[in-house]
């Protein structure tokens, strides 16, 4: 079975949609009970490949909700609840989805392996950043060319390039794609030095200086709701991958020439019979997922049951290649652009 | 969609370890909150020894299994009284009595009526979670002679849990009104109780939030264990919203 461990996208969010959903309490509830209310397994679902096997998952809500990052302790202990959750429901591979994966790692959250009378066992665990990696490196691959942007001659830059996805992108589009340019951004000027080391090329440069060069940008940072984008001072065509969480670049670009796309979502090659990702405000809620998640079931699929993406930094090339073709093989596709879904072959 | 504030982005990259340093354990204002904790947890353990036995009158062919777990609950309290004494704290118990009065007369009250469903829900359901919850958090930050002892009770107490839950699990299909009703007039008691305590909890470093949250789980559990569906269980836990 596999498991997927995600959240709303904020309390008042979460309270209507657990109220349809029959959760009462939850429901009701305001945010010093969210704060301590269990965490849920809403939902079982069935999932079918193109080859007709079949794998069952579980969907956990883990209670956290976006309000509640200021409170480090109450983030923490949403996290750790809802792994027991998973691990006590046997669930062989649960993905990590939304901020679970971020505070997981920001928290340092393997000094934390008991969890009462549970001792969580890792390898039941993915980020699910390596098929995130890979979907955002395939989106910019078919969509660039769709809006007239040459790869072979352009710069890209990567928004939050040091990161454990972010470094993964950098890898493959200097080893794989083979950009003109890479344009590195990341706040720490030491991990961005090591990442250029271990490239062997790109340009470390500042978002505002990256901005107005890049005929891509690959988003994988978290964005203060402060931040402003001139989007006169942008290239035109310059395709804007929004490969980060919570996604909010939509509202902070737009003009001629400028195309937004969500980076890191997959859609399965026919509907799932699940309501729960209505919540995530996906477009196609019954198809499509984010890439972390979508990680969990073809692992599962594959019978991979490893933390496939575990700590930061340990995404090869060849990690990569495997999520990508299982990624195929098993029905799923990037979101591109205009929602023209194409076959993504690596 | 949401999106971040500034502030927040910025709390995600600190270092948190800073914050989960222990009490301490010397100091007059924890001593004088230990003192009605401490007395709080030897009373609680003294009400499920009575308890039990009481129960054990209802249900006669399962009186010398339930002595055995009232027992077991005594051993628990001396384990606590031991507690208090390493650290020169003496408990405060008539203040305990009274925290847990409103609760023993329900209990009381259904015991004279012979409600068997209600006794098992305050006892086995409601003071048991209450108990574990406050234990799981207080290991976390108890001195190493309390932690000890807490961690061996900590066994026990899913031990008991299980046995309520057993009974209730067979006669769910006769008893599930009863226990929605037992739960809506007894579970807000047990949210006052914490009110009552949060203060004198997080001198010891015990979060209200998260007492409410363990309990939350361990009351879920159990329910679930009983055979009823996160629904439901979601609509007896309304009873601390309202």
């Amino acid at each position: 079975m596999f498991g997927l461990i995600g959240h709303p996208t904020s309390l008042k969010e979460a309270r209507s949609k657990l109220k349809k959903l029959g959760y009462d309490h939850l429901g009701e509830g305001d945010l010093d009970v969210w704060c301590s209310a269990p965490p849920q397994l809403i939902e079982k679902v069935q999932v079918v490949n193109p080859q007709g096997k079949v794998i069952q998952g579980a969907y956990i809500d883990s209670c956290f909700v976006p309000e509640m990052l200021s409170r480090f302790k109450t983030a923490r202990r949403k996290v750790l609840n809802a792994m027991e959750l998973a691990q006590k429901k046997g669930i062989n591979i649960t993905a990590l989805g939304g901020f679970t994966s971020i505070i997981f790692e920001n928290f340092n959250l393997l000094k934390h392996q008991h969890v009462r009378n549970t001792t969580l066992q890792w390898e039941r665990f993915t980020t699910g950043n390596t098929h995130t990696a890979w979907v955002i490196c395939r989106q910019l691959e078919i969509n660039a060319p769709s809006i007239g942007i040459d790869l072979k001659k352009a710069k890209v830059a990567v928004i939050g390039a040091t990161g454990d996805i972010g470094s993964a992108v950098c890898r493959w589009l200097s080893k794989r794609t083979g950009v003109r340019e890479l344009l590195l951004v990341a706040r720490q000027e030491k991990p961005l030095q090591d990442l250029q080391n271990e490239l062997g090329g790109g340009r470390i440069l500042s978002l505002e200086c990256a901005l107005p060069e890049a005929d891509a940008v690959i988003w994988v940072a978290s964005m203060p709701r402060t931040l402003e984008i001139d989007s006169s001072k942008l290239p035109n065509p310059c395709l804007m991958i929004d490969g980060g969480y919570p996604k909010n670049l939509d509202g902070k670009v737009s003009g001629e020439g400028i195309h937004v796309l969500e980076g890191g979502i997959v859609e399965f090659f026919k509907d799932i019979n699940w309501s729960i990702m209505e919540l995530a405000e996906m477009e196609k809620p019954y198809r499509q997922m984010f890439a972390c998640f979508a990680e969990g079931m073809i692992l599962e699929f594959e019978n991979c049951h490893t933390n496939f993406s575990w700590g930061r930094n340990n995404i090869t090339l060849e990690k990569m290649d495997f999520i990508g073709k299982a990624s195929v093989k098993n029905g799923f596709s990037t979101l591109n652009l205009k929602n023209q879904l194409q076959v993504t072959v690596a | 969609m949401a999106s971040l504030q500034t502030a927040e982005v910025a709390l995600l990259e600190q270092p948190v370890d800073a914050f989960d340093g222990l009490p301490d354990f010397t100091t007059e204002s924890y001593k004088d909150a230990y003192s009605r904790i401490n007395a709080i947890v030897i009373e609680g353990e003294k009400e499920a020894y009575d308890n039990y036995m009481s129960i054990g009158k209802l249900i006669p062919d399962q009186a010398e299994e339930l002595e055995k777990l009232g027992r077991m609950e005594l051993r628990h309290m001396k384990g606590f009284t031991s507690c208090g004494r390493n650290l020169g704290v003496k408990a405060d118990m008539p203040f305990a009595k009274e925290f847990f009065a409103p609760l023993h007369g329900n209990f009381q009250k259904a015991f004279k009526e012979e409600k068997l469903t209600t006794c098992f829900l305050i006892q086995a359901i409601l003071i048991e979670a209450f108990a574990i919850s406050a234990y799981n958090v207080y290991i976390r930050v108890a001195d190493p002679f309390a932690r000890k002892i807490t961690e061996g009770v900590v066994k026990d107490e899913y031990l008991h849990l299980n046995y309520g839950q057993e009974w209730l699990k067979a006669n769910l299909k006769t008893c599930k009104e009863e226990l929605i009703q037992a739960n809506k007039a007894n579970l807000p008691l047990i949210k006052s109780m914490l009110d009552q305590v949060a203060n004198d909890a997080a001198e010891l470093h015990m979060d209200k939030e998260e007492l409410m949250e363990e309990f939350m789980i361990a009351y879920q559990d159990s329910l679930n264990e009983i055979g009823l569906d996160n629904r439901e269980i979601a609509r007896m836990a309304l009873a601390v919203v309202v």
